[in-house]
């Protein structure tokens, strides 16, 4: 596996997932938080799901990061850009654990996320997905800039919510 | 962590290409999979795949593909797998249809379970076989491995545990 990018903003760590992260996924994975990604999810399913997250770096040459404090390195959430088979198009996510809620840090690390995307990656557009009930993570694609356009109809999941981020010259 | 090549006799034991998915996901779709896990939509099956590829950075070992010295060809996964919720540390397989009826399975499997035992020091080493796959329970048993317990699975067939020999018996 060649090695995980790693990108730094004001506060945050973009760095690879490793074991010692697990931990804290499990813990979200198993709240109320992770219904509006699919959950609540058994510890099986977490683990499952933080191994598929880590296999999809080699896969696509990109994926999703830990986002980690910058100061204690304490895994605050997951963020970055996804393409599983089967996904309508490549898209940037965001997920933040509980204790990271309301700091803008979601919105520190996707901005990040993004950046990379349409710099280094070289997207020319890209979306995220949200379920038409997670309203707070509607919230940030709106602070984003981002836009609806459509509906994917995930075939276990049910609808998603595609939004569209602004064009990479437009962000310039 | 990237996997480390290992061979045998006819084999090498290697990391996951993306090349190997396509196999991966016909498998998946064939009913051969009906008894190792399920059948699984393509995009299923790439999930599992991406999930084998992950279990080596959160355990430090998992399934290597497994291809034919001689032709290169695709032959399937063996390797050591242990996520969370499983009955036990296992050694496991996955066999792709032209790779069938060769011995292959046995060859790389033995050669996971010596890597298990020497490398990665494991007192223990079960196979987890759903109930019905007589196939892969014939693989366990030639392997030497005995029967020892069920494990119920949510909406699936019950595993049968097999317990592989310890290092000392096979010496």
């Amino acid at each position: 596996m060649s090695a995980i990018t790693v990108i730094e903003t004001a506060r945050l760590r973009l760095r690879g997932p490793r074991p010692s992260d697990f931990e804290a996924h499990a813990a979200f994975s198993a709240s109320e938080r992770s219904v509006g990604v699919g959950g609540p999810y058994s510890r099986a399913d977490a683990f499952h799901n933080f191994c598929a997250m880590i296999g999809h770096w080699p896969m696509r040459g990109y994926g999703r990061w830990i986002v980690a404090d910058k100061a204690t390195d304490a895994p605050l959430g997951v963020v970055g850009p996804m393409f599983p088979e089967g996904w309508p198009e490549p898209e940037i996510a965001w997920t933040v654990y509980e204790k990271a809620e309301g700091k803008g840090i979601a919105f520190e690390a996707a901005a990040a996320a993004r950046a990379h995307a349409y710099g280094a990656l070289g997207w020319k557009t890209a979306v995220s997905l949200t379920d038409p009930g997670n309203l707070r993570s509607q919230a940030l694609a709106k602070r984003m800039g981002c836009v609806r356009d459509g509906v994917f109809v995930h075939p276990e999941a049910g609808d998603l919510w595609i939004w569209r981020h602004p064009a990479p010259e437009t962000l310039q | 962590m990237t996997p480390p090549v290992i061979e045998t006799e006819r084999l090498i034991l290697r990391p996951n290409r993306e090349a190997d998915f396509e196999h991966y996901a016909a498998f998946y779709a064939s009913e051969r999979a009906r008894l190792r896990g399920g059948l699984k939509t393509r995009p299923q099956a790439w999930i599992q795949f991406a999930a084998e590829i992950g279990h080596w950075a959160l355990r430090g070992y998992g399934f290597w593909a497994v291809e034919e010295k001689a032709t290169g060809a695709y032959c399937g996964q063996v390797g050591l797998w242990n996520p969370e919720g499983w009955a036990a540390p296992e050694i496991g397989w996955l066999v792709v249809e032209h790779a069938e009826g060769r011995g292959v399975a046995y060859e790389a499997a033995l050669r996971a379970r010596d890597y298990a035992y020497r490398i990665l020091g494991w007192r223990e080493a079960a196979s987890c076989i759903s109930e019905g796959n007589d196939r892969s329970i014939r693989l366990a048993e030639r392997m030497g491995a005995r029967f020892d317990r069920r494990f119920p699975r949510e909406g699936m067939p019950d595993h049968l545990v097999y317990l592989h020999p310890a290092l000392e018996a096979l010496q």
